[in-house]
């Protein structure tokens, strides 16, 4: 079943925009390696978990993967040959506003031929450009 | 490891605007502080400090206006994707000084648990250390082929080099070794969860009972 909030406050959301970069979760903080998101959209909570099973299969439940992103955001729509007007459509489905550098999914505890396999086949299935990163030691 | 020596001007303009053109022109803005002198505001070339950065360096010499300072890489600010190193943080430092820095944890070797079907995590990743300036280490290893199924490697049981010591909390966890968490077969849904397509909206019932309320004050 698709990702989606367990309680929200408010059904329906405003579109929003997504303009700048992402300042925070840009860098892998859990496993060894990530997958970065290199363009701003909106993936839904099916694509990630399509992108969840993908990588779990691939890996045969070795190592650990990890989820980084959330749809938190709802999107309204209209069902088809409706006119326009009478309110806003019911929610059709929950997205996570992803941001230039954003990190999807993080991969631990296997080698790292293998994780690139793991996130590349993730990386197809993700509405946005995607590359793979290394976990960066921390100086000082 | 052989200090490297980073050549640095001294950086005149200041603010954002100042910086992101010498950023185009491939400098990093940089800042030395320490050993209660005054801090400098200087830039370094980009490539010479990706060099330093993708070595491990952690000390360096700032070559600046004809004078030489030791330095230790005390923060590296990056750009949204890690790629470029916007802002260096150098800290003076005497060589004969303890500093502290931070250095990666590698685990080495398979763990006795993982023949049982266990699988390690590990949960620290980077160590703070006291050491010599000289003598800091490139990395942490640790052999874990002594960890069993559900053990713990705690920090003070590291083993670390001559003249390091762990200033990061003793009690905390480097790495465990348990069994991995299999996904229980889904059984029989109940009724509720196969209805919910919706998440739960806090404050409808809540709105509802003060409906209600006032229409029959009405």
């Amino acid at each position: 079943m698709a990702m989606m909030p367990a309680r929200v406050k408010f059904r329906k959301q405003q579109r929003g925009k997504m303009k700048g970069n992402a300042t925070r979760g840009n860098y892998v903080s859990y496993g060894d390696y990530g997958l970065q998101s290199l363009e701003a959209g909106w993936v839904t909570g099916r694509q990630i978990e399509a992108g969840r099973v993908a990588t779990t299969h691939f890996l045969r439940r070795e190592g650990r993967v990890i989820v980084r992103i959330f749809p938190h955001k709802s999107v309204s729509g209209k069902p088809l040959e409706v006119r326009m007007g009478t309110g806003k459509g019911e929610p059709e489905f929950w997205t996570a506003v992803v941001k230039p550098g954003t990190i999807l999914f993080e991969v631990g505890g296997v080698s790292e031929d293998i994780a690139r396999a793991a996130l590349q086949r993730v990386a197809h299935k993700m509405p946005v450009r995607c590359r793979f990163v290394k976990r960066r030691h921390v100086v000082g | 490891m052989e200090i490297q020596t980073l050549q640095a001007e001294p950086r005149t303009p200041h603010g954002s605007r100042a910086a992101q053109r010498l950023r185009r022109r491939g400098k990093v803005p940089a800042v030395i502080y320490g050993h209660q002198q005054a801090p400098e505001t200087i830039l370094v070339d980009q490539h010479a400090l990706v060099g330093c950065l993708e070595d491990g360096a952690h000390v360096v010499t700032i070559a600046l206006d004809g004078k030489t300072e030791t330095c230790l890489l005390k923060d590296v600010q990056y750009d949204h994707l890690g790629i470029a190193p916007l802002h260096v943080d150098f800290a003076r430092i005497d060589l004969t000084e303890k500093v502290r820095v931070r250095v990666a944890l590698e685990l080495r070797g398979t763990a006795k648990g993982q023949s049982e079907g266990g699988i390690v995590i590990q949960q620290l990743m980077d160590l703070d250390i006291e050491c010599l300036a000289t003598a800091i280490p490139d990395s942490i290893r640790v052999p874990i082929n002594d960890l069993a199924l559900d053990q713990i490697l705690h920090v003070r049981e590291l083993v670390l080099p001559e003249g390091v010591r762990a200033v990061a909390d003793p009690e905390a966890i480097v790495a465990i070794c348990r069994e991995p968490h299999v996904q229980a077969a889904p059984t029989e849904a109940p009724a509720e969860a196969a209805a919910a397509t919706e998440p739960e909206v806090i404050a409808r019932g809540k709105i509802e009972e003060e409906g209600e309320a006032e229409g029959e004050k009405s």
